[in-house]
């Protein structure tokens, strides 16, 4: 059955909030009662760890994991793996210009990557109630793991064409990656490009918008969107430049407000966000996110392309009673429940 | 004179003007506290400009290489003349963590600010924040976090200081996504600032305080 995700966000556009779409997935550990690093090394986990959040909550989309690694450890970076935390690229593999030439591009499977590549097929089979979304790194932040995420905002102005070759390679890598994941019948990708959010809207527009933009054109179709995560705080000056990657979504981080943002895009276009994670999801209680999610739903209701989310992925080890209390919030303000909730 | 120049090449990052610069001003017996003061004049103009959003953090990263380059050129001069920082502080991201930029730049701000910083770098443990002040003297321990499961090792190093008797002895400061005010006073820091430019101005406030 092919599945229109185009028609499917347009239909999230509405005077009635449509619902939640958090960047859940890895909080599933505790319903499975598995490690982190289990889960990242096995389909069969992450399937049903994704069934698991499914089953409990009523988000809007099913989302894989949001792992950054996966794609740098493809490249060949080294990768530290935590029982109880999401791994971490240590190092960089290329420091010269004969590196940066040298760099092989992998073949989508490589690594890591054919574990997630498997779970989202293996998801699709078992998630049939809405769409599955996996999560993918966006160019700048993958080009950043491979030099170095403090050496890539250097090289911005000390030597461009170094980090415009790993760019170019990271963008084919993630071409190549994205349409995988088309091919195995995933619905859309959910790119997280959260380096960028720290550039200045110049050097987004030069570094980060044109490699986005190649990505989404080579993929971006009516049965297969690219949304666009970016958590940094430099979001709010850059919107132009975010909105010509042409992404067919747009998800922000806390750093920014959700009714500052929600200005500067067409109403046809969904934006998402931004409950913390960290002060919410994990740090807070159940009484404080209802109220939080409340406040940013109220904040925003006027605008009927907004679609609440977190503000980033939510981290492993988030209370479960406070994501359960995020989707109370929300459907008590979808029925009306709350002050200032749109007729 | 090229002191403006010099301050003028900090704050655009212009990292081989500003080494030509102070090189030009040792030759010429320039008093080195004076071209001191230039490189931490540049510094401190990107840090008020990061704080208003005015540049970014690609532009604070070049501006402290700048700054850098021209504080390895007049470094043994002012030991040999005595100058000292204006305070010593030791950072680091906490055990667990590998995030180290949010670290950086408070150093290279902290650095901008007249202070000698000493990085032991991410992934952190209780004993090497320790160790290492009591070692260099020090006045702060700075501790920095991305993850909200990493951040819990800032207690562990406030613990270890308490446990040795020596809370009272440095000036703990927090940082991070994550980190926020009221974290820093359950735990017992002394201080936790949002951004890495008002971190420096609050070392320097703190420290004045204190003497």
């Amino acid at each position: 059955m092919s599945f229109n995700t185009k028609q499917w966000l347009d239909s999230l556009i509405g005077d009635k909030p449509a619902g939640a779409l958090p960047i859940l997935s890895f909080p599933c550990v505790q319903l499975l009662g598995i490690s982190v690093r289990e889960l990242i090394f096995s389909d069969t986990y992450q399937v049903r760890g994704m069934k698991a959040v499914a089953d409990r909550t009523p988000s809007l989309a099913s989302v894989s994991l949001m792992d950054l690694s996966v794609e740098a450890e493809a490249f060949g970076s080294d990768v530290r793996f935590f029982d109880h935390e999401i791994p971490c690229v240590t190092g960089r593999i290329v420091t010269t210009e004969e590196e940066a030439d040298a760099l092989r591009i992998p073949e989508p499977g490589a690594g890591r990557t054919e574990i997630y590549l498997r779970a989202a097929r293996k998801a699709l089979q078992v998630i049939r109630d809405r769409p599955v979304l996996a999560g993918i790194i966006g160019p700048f932040s993958l080009a950043g793991r491979l030099v170095d995420v403090t050496e890539a905002m250097i090289l911005c102005y000390e030597n461009p064409e170094l980090i415009k070759k790993v760019l170019d390679k990271a963008a084919s890598f993630l071409i190549a990656y994205a349409r995988a994941y088309k091919r195995e019948g995933v619905h859309g990708v959910i790119m997280a490009e959260p380096l960028a959010g720290l550039l200045s809207p110049a050097l987004a527009h030069e570094f980060s918008e044109p490699y986005v933009r190649r990505i989404v054109d080579a993929v971006q179709d009516d049965g297969f969107v690219v949304v666009y995560h970016n958590c940094g705080g430099s979001t709010v000056r850059m919107p132009d430049s975010i909105l010509a990657t042409g992404c067919g979504a747009y998800h922000f981080g806390n750093a920014v407000s959700m009714r500052e943002i929600l200005k500067y895009f067409p109403r046809d276009t969904v934006v998402m966000g931004n409950v913390d994670p960290a002060a919410q999801f994990v740090g807070g209680t159940p009484e404080g996110i209802r109220a939080e999610t409340r406040r940013i739903m109220e904040e925003c209701h006027d605008y009927r392309n907004f679609v609440i989310s977190s503000g980033c992925d939510i981290p492993p080890h988030a209370k479960w009673e406070n994501i359960d209390a995020f989707f109370e919030a929300v459907a008590g303000f979808s029925s009306g429940g709350a002050a200032g909730a749109p007729e | 004179m090229y002191l403006n120049e010099i301050a003028q090449g900090v704050e655009e990052g212009q990292a081989k003007r500003v080494a030509s610069l102070v090189s030009q001003a040792v030759e010429e017996k320039t008093d080195v506290k004076v071209i001191l003061d230039s490189l931490l004049d540049g510094m401190s103009k990107v840090g008020k400009k990061f704080k208003n959003n005015e540049i970014f953090v690609p532009e604070v990263l070049i501006s402290a290489r700048a700054l850098n380059y021209g504080l390895d050129i007049i470094r043994p001069i002012l030991t040999d003349t005595g100058v000292k920082p204006i305070g010593k502080a030791v950072i680091g991201t906490v055990q667990g963590d590998l995030h180290d930029i949010g670290k950086n730049l408070v150093k290279m701000m902290l650095v901008g600010a007249g202070f000698e910083v000493i990085d032991i770098g991410v992934d952190a443990e209780a004993g090497a924040f320790v160790d290492k002040a009591c070692e260099a003297d020090a006045d702060f321990i700075c501790m920095s976090a991305l993850l909200t499961s990493t951040m819990a090792h800032m207690k562990s190093v406030i613990d270890l200081l308490c446990e040795r008797g020596l809370r009272d002895r440095f000036i703990v400061m927090i940082g991070g996504a994550p980190v926020t005010a009221r974290y820093a006073e359950e735990i017992g820091a002394d201080h936790y600032t949002a951004d890495a430019a008002t971190a420096a101005e609050l070392a320097r406030e703190v420290l004045g305080k204190k003497s």
